[in-house]
């Protein structure tokens, strides 16, 4: 057996391609962002996406450091039904499809998500919304900036620490240069980077050792990775594909992307970018699979893909992989920021706190909560608490329970505010009740059937009769000073 | 039920050739998007 050293590339290397792509970043940061004046334009890309980026920002957020990572992992662990099940995160992408095209239709002038809720079911269920919504982001930030420390260590032998500071500050960096245009932009060509990376890797993988022999030698040595009924596997299908629609349905990262498409772009930019990040954990898994063949020892099961890549292609291959991860890293870390920075001062700075806050001040306190945000993210980043995948399924109960106070919300009148609230209270606590009894594959699948019994029942015995036209609130902003900085 | 080599060739040769695929479709979009002028 071989045992191939974790730390693939030497760190001079790693600070080379890192610095390469930290002032690419932060120089088209700064060019998508140029032409920005008006509020609407930093926070929101001007209303005005089209589908090219649209599909290639949806696609790239959404493939995050997990995708590339983890779907190995999940092969090398639970098998065919762990690549598959992971490919089903593109599921939330296409039900997400037809609430893009209704958030456009009937929120014109919508900021957030926070906005929905609190126009929909009032300011108590807008406030809960916040909590786990705010929660969510946090945990998505902490296990992103983690991600990045652990992944550049593991493949440059570049301290945590460094590797850390290092993507979070480029991300905070050219968000705050270019706003959501510089996101979208930049989305683009790291989406591009990741899909190529991924088929250059996954193609020499079957040239090298080709895909019959991957499957003999896994039969051979691990019968159970192609076991079609695997329980175990088919527990966290269902398991992921509701927390990733939970994820999707509920987030400000997705809203802010259906207020910021042009008229029409969401339900096709949706739509086409589930179908093409669906293959994505597949081919970026299947590799794993070749361990066997190459008589492979792996020590952490995280890092079986760059392992893989790096015992077929050598130096050029953990090259590849390391810009793959920065890319997916960069595309995720910065979506966040600038999503969140928006639900932080719409829903908390204006709601709250400054209800005549001028465009101009929004638009710096945005600048502000971006920096905030990347400062808070390293300090909790820092002591390195957690695995990551313990912090991102725990907020799987959380979020699985939003998915039905937002889809019912949007689209049936009788939704209650009483049953959003306590969908969302009894499920999150139902979910993580189950976490720590049962197990961290069930959170998401408990939290959302215990939110749509308490949305169905209490909404049925109480039914609202609400006019979707009372969502076409017009932001202050809009109506004032026509949304000019 | 062990998936065949064959049925597991499919499934990464389908997979393999949509993630081709994707690139591709990304550039034309942004061709067009770009000649109507619908960019950003």
């Amino acid at each position: 057996m071989n045992l191939v050293n974790t730390a693939i590339l030497d760190p001079a290397t790693g600070w080379f391609i890192l610095a390469a792509f930290s002032a690419l970043w932060i120089l088209l940061g700064w060019y998508f962002g140029r032409r920005n004046q008006r509020l609407d334009d930093y926070v929101l890309a001007g209303r005005r996406v089209g589908l090219a980026l649209g599909t290639a920002t949806v696609m790239a957020t959404w493939v995050t450091s997990n995708t590339t990572m983890a779907a190995p992992q999940l092969a090398l662990q639970m098998g065919i039904w762990g690549m598959i099940g992971y490919s089903l995160g593109s599921v939330g992408l296409f039900l997400f499809a037809p609430l893009a095209r209704r958030v456009r239709r009937l929120m014109p002038a919508g900021y957030t998500s926070g906005d929905f809720i609190r126009l929909r079911y009032g300011n108590f269920a807008w406030r809960v919304f916040l909590l786990i919504s705010l929660f969510y982001s946090l945990g998505w930030l902490v296990s992103m900036g983690m991600a990045g420390g652990i992944l550049i260590h593991a493949l440059t032998g570049i301290s945590y620490h460094y590797g850390m500071t290092v993507i979070l500050s480029i991300c905070v960096g050219y968000t705050l240069l270019g706003g959501l245009r510089a996101v979208i932009g930049t989305d683009f060509i790291q989406a591009l980077l990741i899909l190529t990376g991924a088929v250059i890797i996954a193609f020499l993988a079957i040239r090298e050792i080709g895909l019959d022999t991957i499957h003999a030698s896994v039969l051979a040595d691990r019968p159970e990775l192609l076991n079609l009924l695997m329980p175990a596997s088919i527990m966290f299908l269902f398991n992921n594909l509701l927390f990733g629609v939970g994820e999707i349905f509920h987030s400000n990262v997705w809203w802010s992307r259906a207020f910021a498409f042009r008229e029409g772009v969401g339900f096709r930019a949706f739509a086409l970018a589930g179908i093409l990040w669906a293959p994505i954990p597949i081919v970026a898994g299947f590799i794993a699979l070749a361990t066997p063949a190459l008589g492979l020892n792996v020590p952490a099961a995280d890092m079986v893909g760059p392992m893989v890549a790096a015992q077929i292609l050598g130096t050029t291959g953990a090259v590849l992989v390391l810009i793959m991860v920065f890319a997916a890293l960069s595309s995720s870390l910065d979506s966040l920021l600038a999503a969140t920075s928006i639900l932080v001062v719409e829903d908390i700075y204006r709601r709250h706190l400054k209800p005549d806050a001028s465009a101009a001040e929004m638009r710096s306190a945005t600048a502000r909560i971006i920096v905030g945000l990347g400062i808070l993210t390293w300090i909790l980043c820092a002591p390195r608490l957690t695995t990551l995948a313990e912090l991102l399924y725990f907020t799987g109960a959380f979020v699985a329970s939003t998915i039905w106070p937002i889809a019912a919300g949007l689209f049936w009148r009788r939704a209650n505010t009483a049953g959003a609230v306590a969908g969302m209270i009894l499920g999150s606590a139902a979910g993580l009740y189950s976490y720590f009894a049962v197990g961290f594959y069930v959170a998401a699948l408990v939290g959302a059937a215990v939110s749509m019994v308490c949305v169905a029942t209490i909404s049925s015995l109480k039914p609202a009769q609400f006019d979707f036209a009372d969502l076409q609130e017009m932001h202050p902003l809009e109506s004032s000073s026509g949304g000019s900085s | 039920m062990t998936i065949t080599a064959t049925a597991f060739s499919w499934l990464i040769a389908i997979a393999l050739v949509l993630t081709i695929a994707a690139p591709i479709i990304l550039l034309g979009l942004l061709a067009r998007d770009w000649k109507k002028g619908q960019l950003w």
